[in-house]
């Protein structure tokens, strides 16, 4: 694959040109904060964002997605996926979209999220500025970005834009690029080895360390209610993880007599998550404290995925740490909390 | 990305089959028992131990255990407790009603490490149900298994499940079925107590394999009986019951610890499952 370089002042024709192809998603303003969107015009696009509210899962796994459409006639599946280009993720948002393209694949196969998944042409991009929260230089270091077809650098003067699949290799037909300088390449790397030097928060310990500790304290119920003890049960901190993938499915009618069968996200941090019937208004839920629901997240956070994932299911862009009303959300505090227990 | 398949390759695993009810018949006050086939005609193939995901479009879907054996390749029985949403819509259908099924689904009991050993089935309550399926095989293909012990605990003898098996079972040579109720009514005239109060009234072998199904609580005072027998707890299979929304590994209610019970189980040895905090 290719390295090439596109000046400052030709970048805009080079998203004009490819949201006239192709409709693009990216990084764009809201109030204060930054979401990913449909860019209208290519001035929207704001590579220079901290963090997203909510991470790019939402284009393959949206909050709410029609599984089933039914009516008198029968039912059929709901999925229309459209060919799209997601612009301008960050690396520890890529790792992400890497788990949960394992975890919906593997076993039974799920086109629901597939369908979008593999329809979507992504450009990572370098972090320009770093959230308030951010641990990902200190979190599974060993676990390289994959599912990712091209890499945009911001330097002095333009983009140096590194292809990674024949998807990537493509989009170069919508802009003037040129091959990128020794020199150019040079200061792209600078750039994204300075990016990782400037977290603000940081985990003190390996991933394997951190796991077979923090397993260890499975056991501990002291530990986990006084973690959990102010935890409203809201669930942001699932909501805002790129690597949740929870969900919940319900089926509602329209006035017409047809209807939809519908995946909502969900969170184990809710109260009912683990909650079943067991009939005479009788029920059971198998992790009925705040304290367990709290373990229960930061158990697969930092322990029950690793072997599969090859690494933490947590990367570290801080979303959880920054959303959680109660601030005790953060993976960073919880585990360099165990760890020096 | 390194998979194999491509999305519009693959069918959808949300999608299901339509199912028509040839029979259905209030078994006890909650609980419904509906015979099926699938209305294309073709076979429902699974393992004892499978579920299907039940549903009604409009209403939702709910995991249920196969009720009978693959081996009566005619129909397949599935128990219905009506105590929500769907199932409530469920158990108000009759004979000719179709349904929706998704299925097989998990991972059901090892047959092969049954094969030519003992088995004894302790089920509690509707733990009846899934059972019922690996019941029916191994008197289907009696010869494969050595002897079949059966014991089944209810809360009260009008609660009992598939009156007309338990009528036959209660004389068969094939079998040695043992029943007990908590409360007993004046017509009961069999055991009254838990489930353990059968225990010493049969020889069990150190090497026999035992199944259990029942509710929540169950399993301790059931291991309990089967420690002091020395059975080794990898030949203990459990039949365990956890919310579940899409039974194919992905919608995460069901976890207990790492484990998806939808596929790694229902049914998991109790060796695997013991030190999981939240599995009892
Ligand atoms: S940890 Fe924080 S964000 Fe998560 S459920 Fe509790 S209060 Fe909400
Ligand atoms: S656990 Fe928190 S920091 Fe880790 S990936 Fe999820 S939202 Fe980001």
């Amino acid at each position: 694959m290719t390295t090439s370089f596109i000046r400052s002042d030709d970048f805009a024709a080079f998203l004009t040109a490819m949201m006239e192809a192709v409709p693009v998603y990216g990084p764009v303003a809201k109030r204060s904060r930054f979401v990913f969107e449909r860019l209208e015009a290519p001035d929207e696009l704001r590579l220079d964002y901290d963090v997203t509210i909510l991470p790019p899962k939402k284009l393959f796994f949206p909050p709410a997605q029609d599984l089933l459409r039914f009516d008198e006639a029968g039912v059929e599946a709901a999925l229309e996926p459209t060919e799209k280009v997601l612009l301008g993720v960050h690396f520890y948002d890529v790792k992400a979209i890497d788990q949960t393209d394992l975890l919906f694949s593997e076993r039974n196969y799920d086109v629901n999220y597939m369908g979008h998944r593999e329809t979507t042409t992504i450009v990572a991009s370098n972090i320009q500025n770093v959230s308030g929260r951010a641990f990902f230089a200190s979190v599974g270091t060993d676990v390289q970005p994959e599912g990712h077809d091209a890499f945009l650098t911001a330097i002095e003067g333009g983009y140096v834009f590194e292809t990674r699949t024949e998807r990537g290799e493509a989009l170069l037909g919508y802009g003037a690029f040129q091959p990128a300088t020794d020199a150019q390449i040079d200061e792209a790397a600078r750039v994204n080895a300075a990016a990782l030097e400037q977290c603000p928060e940081k985990l003190e310990h390996g991933t394997e360390e951190i796991a077979t500790k923090v397993r260890a304290a499975f056991g501990d119920d002291e530990l986990w209610n006084e973690l959990a003890a102010d935890c409203f049960s809201c669930g942001t901190c699932n909501t805002v993880c790129p690597t949740c993938y929870c969900f919940d499915v319900q089926d509602t009618w329209n006035v017409d007599q047809s209807g939809q069968r519908t995946r909502f996200w969900d969170g184990c941090l809710t109260e009912d998550f683990a909650k079943c019937s067991l009939g005479d208004g009788g029920s059971e839920n198998f992790r009925e404290q705040r304290g367990q629901r709290f373990r229960h997240r930061i158990m697969r956070k930092a322990t029950y995925l690793n072997e599969k994932l090859g690494g933490p299911a947590c990367v570290g862009c801080g979303r959880c740490s920054a959303g959680c009303t109660a601030d005790i959300a953060d993976p960073v505090r919880v585990i360099n909390r165990i760890m020096a227990s | 990305m390194e998979h194999q398949c491509h999305w519009n390759e693959v069918a959808n695993i949300f999608l299901p089959r339509e199912a028509t009810i040839v029979q259905a018949v209030q078994a006890t006050p909650t609980e419904k028992h509906f015979t099926l086939k699938m209305s294309d005609g073709q076979p429902m193939e699974f393992e004892p131990g499978q579920i299907v995901e039940l549903g009604l479009l409009g209403y939702g879907e709910i995991p249920i255990g196969f009720a009978s054996s693959p081996t009566r390749t005619e129909s397949f029985d599935l128990v219905v407790r009506s105590v929500g949403r769907v199932s409530g819509a469920v158990c108000k259908l009759e004979e000719g009603d179709t349904v929706n099924v998704r299925g097989p689904l998990g991972h059901g009991f090892d047959l092969d490490k049954l094969r030519g050993r003992d088995v004894l089935v302790v089920a509690g309550g509707i733990g009846l149900c899934p059972t019922r399926s690996l019941i029916q095989y191994i008197l289907d293909r009696r010869d494969e298994f050595e002897r079949f012990v059966l014991f089944y605990g209810s809360r009260e003898p009008c609660l009992q499940l598939f009156g007309d098996d338990l009528a036959c079972w209660r004389g068969m040579q094939e079998m040695e079925y043992h029943e007990t109720v908590d409360n007993a009514d004046p017509s009961w005239t069999g055991n009254v107590g838990v489930i353990t109060t059968l225990f010493p009234k049969v020889q069990l072998s150190p090497e026999t394999r035992a199944v259990i199904c029942g509710p929540p609580i169950f399993y301790r005072f059931v291991i309990r009986e089967l420690d002091a027998i020395g059975i080794p707890r990898e030949n203990v299979f459990v039949d365990l019951e956890r919310r579940m929304k899409c039974g194919v590994g992905k919608c995460g209610h069901c976890q207990i610890n790492d484990k998806y019970v939808c596929v790694d189980g229902p049914v998991f040895s109790f060796a695997d499952v013991q030190d999981l905090e939240e599995a009892f």
